[in-house]
């Protein structure tokens, strides 16, 4: 049962009814979807559309998770296990909200449509620091909770077990 | 320490964040649809007139779940990266199958919240068309999706069964969790403000403020962009109802406003997840039909004069043409229509596209 715990991700023999229920499914939606580009090419040119879908995939695998990687291992290893989540938590919503906010921190938007006031209204630069304020109280507020709680005086003993995720 | 940090890479984290993104993706899919079907009726779909703020709800619930589904995404990819290097890559056919099928959904994925985010943005770095690329990759990662769900059924339930595990690792990965979902619920609460108007002193990283913009509210495309000025000014302009009926009617401004008015409330909804209710008072589209003799259940189409750029046509179906409701507005919130807002005339409908509310409206033909 600790075993089980303990478990990475790993990859188990897929449940074959579950699989081909799956793919009685699936495929007619994914053949669909596939069809209907390669019928309208005029909407969506090929080459352009892989760069994106497939360069999507590879911004991830190749960049973001290796640097997300260095990150756990130079900064995250190193600070004690009560801190670590509270740092976790900032790192992680500073860098989701700086990218869901990129397009109007450079303004994307306005530089199309440059006599639409209504368009990217905010200054978003400010706006994000704001966001990441906010995300930084509350990774601050969770850090000083767990002080608190690490150093009150447990009445149960360390550990084994405890449940899952 | 060690074990700690790398916890997170762990079936019970993945499996409660594949069921988050399950349930948020599901959302999307369906709400796109109703958007699409709305956009382009087609296998027989008619758009109902009412509830009037339906696609209000719907498109505002499509765009926050979209983002809201971000830091869930990576959070989870984050949680199965060490599977990708896993050796061997299959160990069965089986497995194969599952494997090859988490690429168009991963690849999916990252493309479907990419792109709309980039598109809420009006930023276009790409050549392909957006509304139809993003609708038919919505197909290829829904049934990646229930590919995937149908392979890791089995897996998913065991990750959910309470099983026991040092409390440190217990721990963090709660952390994790908390942090993912904590992060989609922020990213909400700071984007719902277009849509919602309680929030729309919060919604620092949505593009639109519902409440920014010409007598009060946002506009898609304006008149300098879409050329109508002169047109829009012009003292020769008539507005003419024609195609399917008895008499062909021309009217002047003057005497478009000397006919019987009519106000309603209705919101404006915009494809990009913003919304706002204004009070809006014209002429009702079914007077103005019962006038010219058409037949009883007409459809019509709506014609702008602006002269280049998208949407310069849409059609009222049965419903949203004898509604009540469904207006040629002259006036918003008591004043003439601002320029970008459609002066002299624009149509206004319950629960329609904010791209269907046809600006500077020359005609109305019967069908």
């Amino acid at each position: 049962m600790g075993e089980d715990a303990h478990r990475l991700v790993t990859d188990d023999e897929p449940n074959h009814v579950g699989l081909a229920v799956g793919l009685v499914i699936g495929l007619p939606m994914i053949g669909f979807g596939v069809v209907e580009i390669l019928r309208h090419t005029d909407a969506t040119p090929l080459p352009n559309y892989l760069e994106f879908f497939v360069g999507g995939d590879i911004a991830h695998d190749a960049l973001i998770a290796p640097i997300a990687a260095l990150v756990a291992y130079c900064v995250l290893r190193r600070v004690p296990a009560v801190g670590r989540g509270p740092l976790r938590a900032f790192l992680f919503g500073a860098v989701i909200v700086i990218a869901i906010a990129w397009p109007g921190i450079r303004m994307y938007g306005r530089m199309r449509a440059p006599d639409n006031a209504t368009v990217q209204p905010l200054d978003y630069a400010t706006a994000t620091l704001t966001v990441v304020g906010v995300v930084g109280v509350i990774a601050i507020m969770w850090f000083i909770g767990a002080l608190l709680a690490a150093r009150r005086p447990r009445d149960r003993s360390q550990g084994f077990p405890s449940s899952d995720p | 320490v060690s074990e700690a940090v790398d916890s997170v890479h762990n079936e019970g984290v993945a499996a409660r964040l594949g069921l988050a993104l399950g349930i948020t993706f599901t959302i999307c899919f369906l709400t796109g649809l109703y958007s699409h079907f709305a956009q382009h009726p087609s296998w027989g779909f008619q758009l109902p007139s009412r509830p009037a703020g339906l696609y209000r709800v719907t498109q505002g619930v499509h765009v926050v779940t979209g983002l809201a589904s971000i830091p869930l995404l990576f959070a989870k990819l984050w949680s199965v990266y060490p599977r990708l290097f896993r050796w061997p890559p299959v160990t069965s056919v089986a497995h194969a199958i599952e494997r090859i099928a988490i690429f168009p959904l991963v690849a999916g994925a990252i493309f479907m919240v990419f792109t709309g985010l980039a598109n809420i943005n009006l930023w276009y770095p790409w050549r392909f068309n957006f509304p139809d690329t993003h609708f038919r990759t919505a197909w290829i990662v829904m049934g990646a999706l229930a590919i995937h769900i149908g392979a890791k059924i089995s897996t998913t339930r065991a990750a959910f069964r309470r099983t026991a595990a040092p409390r440190a690792v217990v721990t963090e990965r709660r952390q994790f969790l908390a942090t993912a979902f904590g992060m989609s619920a922020l990213v909400a609460l700071f984007t719902a403000g277009q849509t919602l108007r309680p929030l729309a002193r919060l919604a620092l990283l949505a593009p639109r403020r519902p409440d920014v913009g010409p007598q009060g509210f946002p506009v898609n495309a304006t008149a300098k962009e879409t050329g109508v000025i002169a047109l829009a000014r012009s003292p020769s302009y008539r507005f003419t109802v024609d195609g399917k009926v008895e008499r062909t009617m021309a009217f002047t401004l003057a005497e478009l406003r000397a006919l019987p008015q009519h106000s309603a409330t209705l919101p404006i909804t915009c494809v990009e997840g913003w919304s706002t209710n204004q009070r809006w008072t014209g002429v009702r589209v079914r007077d103005l039909l019962n006038m010219g003799g058409a037949a009883r259940h007409a459809r019509a189409r709506v014609q702008s004069f602006q002269p280049y750029g998208s949407y310069t046509v849409s059609e009222l179906d049965n419903w949203q043409t004898h509604d009540p409701d469904t207006l040629l507005a002259l006036q918003v919130n008591g004043e003439d229509l601002a320029l970008d807002h459609g002066y002299p005339l624009r149509l206004i409908a319950p629960n329609r596209p904010g791209v269907m509310q046809t600006k500077w409206v020359k005609t109305l033909t019967v069908l």
